[in-house]
């Protein structure tokens, strides 16, 4: 199985334990994951916000790129995942709309034709893969680790082109594939604030705040996310949170990649556990060898 | 501040905007919204109740739209279809065309164009990157977003924030 691997601007400028993550995981399941080149910004949601025309164009760009090499995309980063999926919607169902943002392209020599899916790893693990396969590669289940699960908003919603609420299961489901048990808590399905960095900085973590005390008021141990802005905004957030309300959740922050990796037996690297800034010595402990 | 009758339909009209028709005034995305949690006065039903009374200036000029996550919790729940979320981006859209908005997302699009992405890597992590075995960096069209940034009249816009050359 190959993909078109799309993989962003955040992951490999500050997450690189998740790019390597990613790539370490991935060929277990047969899956290559082909580097799309001379890509371009996504146009998430902070470029949307500035105009309509420009996000159609910018994202329909890469649609290009994926189209070219006649792969199927796979994207990480929610925001990256949404933008494509969005203008891929868009532009597939309304052909005037294309044809406009086809004669911007043709300023770059591009056209967009429609012909290839937008997919996350979740997707292409949940449906391409399948559980069953998932379960197959563990080597050292996870047992007792209970996890609270982050999706995050732009997996899941909205959801006229999500699906419903699949993409929230899905994770839930292959975070219990590699042994631990999930936690259900309250607001799931809230945001972790992550836009408003940049923006509000002070309104981003407390938007945070909330969603980890009902995540720490359930027993979780540890937070899974796929998306790098939630990863910032959990990882980070809790020492901001911990500065200016003096309350310590000690909730480590893994990337659903980071934790199949673990479980598949994968050592992380010293350099890579380092990388988090709430530390993750206390779940790995005494599973997998550090460093 | 005088009232702009038409403010509705100039919103309507734009891609983004049509949900505006549908709103009832009910209230489920003040109620959902994790913002309006926090802060009281970004309420999406009041602001989507200016834009249906035509409080255009003070909209335009608002910081308040801007404070909307894109968590698209509203537009899933509202009885009518009314899209707040969506109408959120009509706004910046508007309030942008006439040079408002935030500096945090003008320095979003200062970093796009520079650089053909929003965040752009920095020289410690591309030895970090060296270092772990991973590429430099993966390539990116920056000329080509420049191209299409001109082409759309975006730049233009960005420019005339003075962030960056035109």
């Amino acid at each position: 199985m190959k993909y078109g691997m799309f993989w962003g601007c955040l992951i490999p400028a500050r997450e690189l334990s998740y790019e390597v993550s990613v790539q370490k995981v991935m060929p277990a399941f047969g899956v290559e994951l082909v580097k799309m080149e001379d890509t371009n910004c996504c146009a998430p949601f902070g470029i949307q916000s500035l105009d309509y025309t420009s996000w159609l164009a910018l994202a329909a760009r890469n649609l290009c790129i994926g189209e070219e090499m006649g792969l199927d995309i796979m994207t990480l980063c929610n925001d990256c995942y949404e933008s494509l999926l969005m203008v891929n919607t868009i532009l597939k169902a309304h052909p005037e709309i294309k044809k406009e943002v086809n004669e911007i392209l043709a300023e770059v020599g591009k056209e967009y034709k429609g012909k290839v899916d937008v997919k996350t790893m979740i997707d292409v693990l949940y449906d391409d893969i399948g559980i069953k396969k998932v379960k197959d590669v563990i080597k050292k289940p996870l047992t007792g680790l209970k996890v609270a699960t982050q999706p995050g908003c732009h997996l899941t919603k909205p959801k006229r082109i999500h699906f419903g609420v699949r993409e929230f299961d899905a994770l839930d489901e292959l975070v219990k594939a590699t042994g631990a048990e999930t936690v259900s808590y309250e607001r799931r399905e809230m945001c972790c604030g992550g836009p408003l960095r940049g923006i509000n900085d002070e309104l981003a973590r407390d938007v945070a705040r909330i969603k980890l005390i009902n995540m720490k008021n359930v027993g979780a141990q540890c937070i899974v996310t796929v998306c790098p802005f939630c990863f910032v905004e959990f990882d980070l957030g809790q020492l901001e949170i911990r500065r200016h309300f003096k309350e310590e959740y000690n909730l480590p922050v893994l990337h659903f990649a980071e934790l199949l990796r673990v479980a598949m037996g994968m050592k992380l690297d010293d350099w890579e556990i380092k990388s988090h800034r709430t530390p993750l010595e206390p779940i790995l402990k005494g599973r997998v060898k550090e460093g | 501040m005088s009232l702009d009758s038409n403010f509705m339909h100039e919103v309507a009209n734009t891609p983004r905007g049509r949900g505006i028709l549908a709103c009832i005034q009910c209230g489920r995305c003040s109620g959902s919204c994790p913002v309006a949690r926090l802060v009281a006065d970004h309420n999406p039903r009041r602001l989507m109740e200016m834009i249906i009374l035509g409080s255009r200036d003070e909209i335009i000029r608002s910081q308040l739209p801007w404070y909307c996550l894109s968590c698209f919790t509203c537009l899933d729940r509202c009885p009518q279809g009314g899209d707040v979320a969506e109408v959120m981006f009509a706004i910046r859209n508007l309030a942008v065309k006439e040079k408002n908005m935030p500096d945090g997302f003008a320095a979003q699009a200062k970093n796009l164009v520079e650089t053909g992405r929003v965040v752009p890597s920095i020289t410690s992590i591309v030895s970090k990157r060296v270092e772990v075995g991973l590429p430099k960096e993966h390539s990116t069209a920056t000329k080509d977003v420049q191209k299409i940034l001109k082409k759309t009249g975006l730049s233009k816009i960005i420019a005339s924030k003075g962030m960056v050359k035109e």
